[in-house]
């Protein structure tokens, strides 16, 4: 496939613009479908008793389906020297506060923390799809039904956000005021986190050329840029812990570009200060284009045309940011937390609606914890911010869903579609 | 001009619309330069005899590439057209800097003017290849531009590409690629612009390492101005590192060649790989000296070692002058580090700047300490315990000196810099291959 098979992508890939027809959505939703109810008296009681299973049970069962688990644990990677020279230094930093162990517990504890499954996302798609019948029995892995190509790009898939993580959870020492008690450890911890993060990616690197197919690379290291550009979105505070930009008035803003680009950089006229395609823009660069690009290029493996590779791109797309709008939920489906994030889509709705409420944002500038969270979530609950979120959450569920329509029906393609569905049923 | 013409056209399949364009106005003309017009412009870039060392360092530094200046472009186009004519005055309609420049070190030479002698005449690659680097610091921060739109993100990744640093690796690899492609298809070879990809992704592929370097070692200063993680959040810091390598991987990818994909990457490995041997000193005093020469190959020399190896696949050249520019590199890089750490010795010596060692206070052991350990074995603790204790770093510099250290270090250099011009020696004979011999020269008589 050359360039302009590419150019094909960027022009069917309509982003904003996917329209789908109902009929579509009941023929994917199928035996899935179930009652929907949003009352909030009952979203409390479901979420706790009822989303959890559902969402393991989609996972475990998804997982079956492609073999073995892709998670953080596949011992091909942790078992080298240097993740145990990793793992022998971040023992020493056991009793300090290096945010790098909380990466570290989350990456390795898979609990809440879902995003570990976009290996297996990948894979799912890759068996979904099928391959074309030229490609040799050697390069299969029979029995899960995908290629060995495919799980080595689902395997990128994860080094990838792991590293984007791992290089998340530095600490910015130029703030020297936090540190002063003990700077040694936070060095320390820094460069740890630095290096693991290095060793992922060099090591996506050499994954990625060994799988000799160029465009891949080029798409792949696209997925590499956009990460780092979503850690410059907007306003930060001194930890680089993101803030919303201040809404805007509709004539304020400029008009907002199309996102209708794979392999260029997401344009960003039209997107700060308003507050939804902020947020839209904030996870497709963090989250979507990691997911879409792979699912994408899992296709691209498989010999798929760029048609279907455009839908791979938007399923996985949708689904990241349907699943962040369900994570951006949860703090609001249990008892009130002590925190949560400030560009969540339910403030962001909330703060379009009350842009008086930004002062409250402001206070955060230096650091996300003077804010007064409580304040914010009683705006939010009173608002219609959480029900516009349950909106945006059920839209972008049903546009992953209508990419998937165009896979073929099977096992993988259920197991996807169960997946989206858990998602829903935690808002019930 | 038969040069890989394929591969071009693959290359021109992925540019976008302006850069085809530029390139193909460089290439026809390129293949317009007869072959004299080629002698008569090395002619004209021979300089310096042997022995004047001091003057040819200072020639070494002034003669970065200049500046910023927007209209490369079309300077460089147009002045390349208007040279396809009469081989001689091709250096009359260069641009008011290049002439500048030339004049000034022309003042500084003592240029013979007769026929070129290469024999007994120096080539200064740097001027030898002024076209070529030409504008490459720009080229590459209009790469890195046009990836983003966070203008921060721009600001942090091409903070380094002021056009202040050596280009030692973008260098090599251009003089490495005219040379090869002399080497395989004789004097009328013009570079392909998919090798000047080359060079611009090396320099990346260093510059993205020194920016984590910096957060890493929290150093205060590089290239005389403060370093990157000074001026900006770290977080952000580590972020823009990683997305020059992501733009230098994209344009690696869009060379479409699964070779040089796989020996660029590698390179990428071996700095992890040698970033993280330099964490740990567990190793015994007898693998010491194996551990930090491997540890110098991964952190220096793989990368100008593949790629140069890259340059050369792109040229078409075969296995074995791939692998002899493989190992031209690998001992070019291996000569460079060692005279690195050698001036981390002596340039506080010398009295100049500040007093250095910056080696010995990051708990590093380096070729001079290693070498003095022989003859003082008070050393050993010191380096197992990284010089942590106060005293210690004055102390094991202070034995560095007494002890014949820095000598053997400085022999050693030596050793693989002769291989290196050894090596360089096997290829056809031309101002490049020349170039490369210098090279050697430069790398190990440079003062910083």
């Amino acid at each position: 496939m050359s360039l302009s098979s590419l150019r094909c992508i960027r022009k069917y890939n309509n982003l904003v613009n996917v329209h789908i027809s109902s009929a579509m959505v009941s023929k994917v939703l199928g035996p899935c479908k179930r009652e929907v109810s949003t009352s909030s008296s009952q979203r409390a009681n479901v979420a706790t008793h009822n989303s959890k299973p559902d969402w393991n049970r989609a996972v475990s069962e998804a997982e079956k389906i492609v073999g073995y688990p892709t998670s953080f644990l596949s011992l091909r990677w942790v078992l080298s020297d240097e993740i145990a020279n990793v793992a022998l230094h971040l023992r020493k930093l056991v009793g300090s506060n290096h945010p790098l162990l909380k990466t570290a517990k989350n990456l390795i504890y898979n609990g809440k923390n879902n995003m570990q499954a976009w290996g297996l996302i990948v894979l799912l798609v890759s068996k979904a799809a099928g391959h074309s019948p030229e490609i040799p029995d050697m390069e299969q892995d029979k029995a899960a039904g995908v290629l060995h190509s495919q799980r080595a790009l689902a395997e990128v898939t994860e080094m990838i956000r792991t590293s984007h993580l791992v290089h998340k959870g530095l600490v910015n020492m130029n703030v020297s005021q936090q540190f002063t008690r003990d700077p040694d450890d936070m060095v320390f911890g820094n460069k740890i986190a630095l290096l693991g993060g290095d060793y992922l990616l060099a090591n996506s690197c050499s994954e990625l050329a060994n799988l000799r197919n160029q465009e891949l690379v080029e798409l792949m290291s696209s997925a590499v840029r956009d990460l780092a550009e979503a850690e410059f979105l907007g306003e930060r505070d001194d930890q680089n812990n993101p803030l919303p930009s201040r809404p805007l008035s509709e004539e304020q803003i400029d008009p907002a570009a199309e996102w209708d680009c794979i392999v260029e950089p997401l344009p960003m006229s039209g997107v700060m200060g308003n507050l939804p395609r902020e947020w839209a823009a904030r996870h497709v660069l963090a989250a979507g284009a990691l997911l879409g690009k792979s699912c994408s290029a899992a296709l691209k493996l498989a010999g798929h045309g760029p048609a279907l590779q455009t839908q791979g791109y938007l399923f996985g797309c949708h689904l990241a940011l349907a699943w962040q709008a369900f994570l951006d939920l949860e703090s609001f489906t249990g008892p009130e937390p002590a925190s949560f994030s400030l560009v969540g889509a339910p403030l962001a709705f909330t703060l379009e609606a009350r842009p008086d409420l930004y002062c409250y944002i402001e206070a955060g500038r230096r650091s996300v914890h003077d804010v007064d969270y409580h304040a914010l979530y009683e705006a939010v609950v009173s608002g219609d911010g959480i029900a516009k979120t349950v909106e945006l959450q059920r839209e972008q569920a049903r546009r992953a869903r209508a990419a998937l329509g165009h896979f073929r029906c099977g096992d993988a393609r259920s197991a996807l579609a169960n997946i989206l569905s858990a998602l829903h049923h935690a808002l019930d | 001009m038969k040069v890989g013409r394929k591969r071009r056209t693959s290359v021109f399949y992925v540019c976008n619309v302006v850069h085809v364009l530029k390139r193909f106005v460089a290439l026809v003309t390129m293949a317009c330069l007869s072959s004299s017009r080629l002698c008569a412009r090395v002619q004209d870039k021979l300089l310096c005899q042997f022995g004047h060392k001091v003057r040819r360092q200072t020639v070494f530094v002034k003669l970065k590439p200049p500046g910023p200046s927007a209209l490369r472009i079309f300077g460089k186009t147009y002045q390349r057209v208007t040279t396809c004519g009469p081989p001689c005055g091709s250096t009359s309609a260069n641009a008011a800097a290049g002439y500048v420049r030339r004049l000034a070190s022309s003042l500084q030479s003592t240029n013979t003017g007769s026929l070129p002698d290469y024999g007994t005449q120096i080539v200064d690659p740097y001027r030898l290849l002024e076209d070529d680097l030409n504008g490459i610091y720009e080229d590459i921060r209009a790469e890195l531009e046009k990836n983003t739109n966070q203008s921060e993100l721009n600001t942090i990744a091409t903070y380094y590409f002021d056009g202040q640093g050596k280009a030692l690796r973008p260098m090599v690899a251009i003089l490495m690629a005219r040379a090869v492609n002399y080497h395989v298809y004789g004097e009328n070879s013009a570079l392909l612009p998919s090798q000047r990809h080359v060079a611009m992704i090396s320099e990346m592929i260093h510059s993205a390492s020194l920016i984590h370097d910096d957060v890493i070692d929290q150093s205060d200063f590089r290239r005389g101005k403060p370093s990157v993680n000074v001026l900006w959040n770290h977080k952000k810091v580590a972020m823009a590192g990683d997305f020059i390598l992501a733009v230098a991987s994209m344009m690696i990818a869009r060379l479409r060649s699964d070779e040089v994909t796989l020996v660029l990457s590698q390179v990428v490995t071996d700095l992890v790989q040698g970033e993280f041997m330099q964490l740990g000193s567990k190793e015994t005093e007898n693998e010491r000296f194996a551990h930090y020469l491997t540890k110098t190959y991964r952190k220096t020399a793989s990368l100008i070692a593949n790629s140069v190896k890259a340059v050369a696949l792109l040229s078409g050249a075969d296995e074995s002058t791939c692998e002899l520019a493989f190992q031209y590199g690998r001992n070019l890089g291996l000569s460079f580090q060692l005279v690195d750490d050698l001036l981390d010795f002596v340039s506080s010596a010398q009295a100049m700047g500040k007093p250095t060692a910056a080696d010995l206070k990051l708990g590093l052991a380096t070729a001079p300490v290693l070498f003095a350990c022989e003859k003082y074995p008070e050393l050993n603790p010191m380096i197992m315990r990284r010089f942590q204790e106060a005293g210690d770093v004055e102390k094991a510099f202070e034995l560095v000196h007494k002890s014949r250290g820095l000598e053997q270090t400085r022999f050693l250099a030596r050793k693989h810099g002769a291989e290196a011009a050894r090596l360089a020696a096997e290829l056809a004979d031309s101002p490049y291959q020349k170039g490369l011999v210098v090279t050697t020269d430069l790398v190990l008589n440079r003062i910083k």
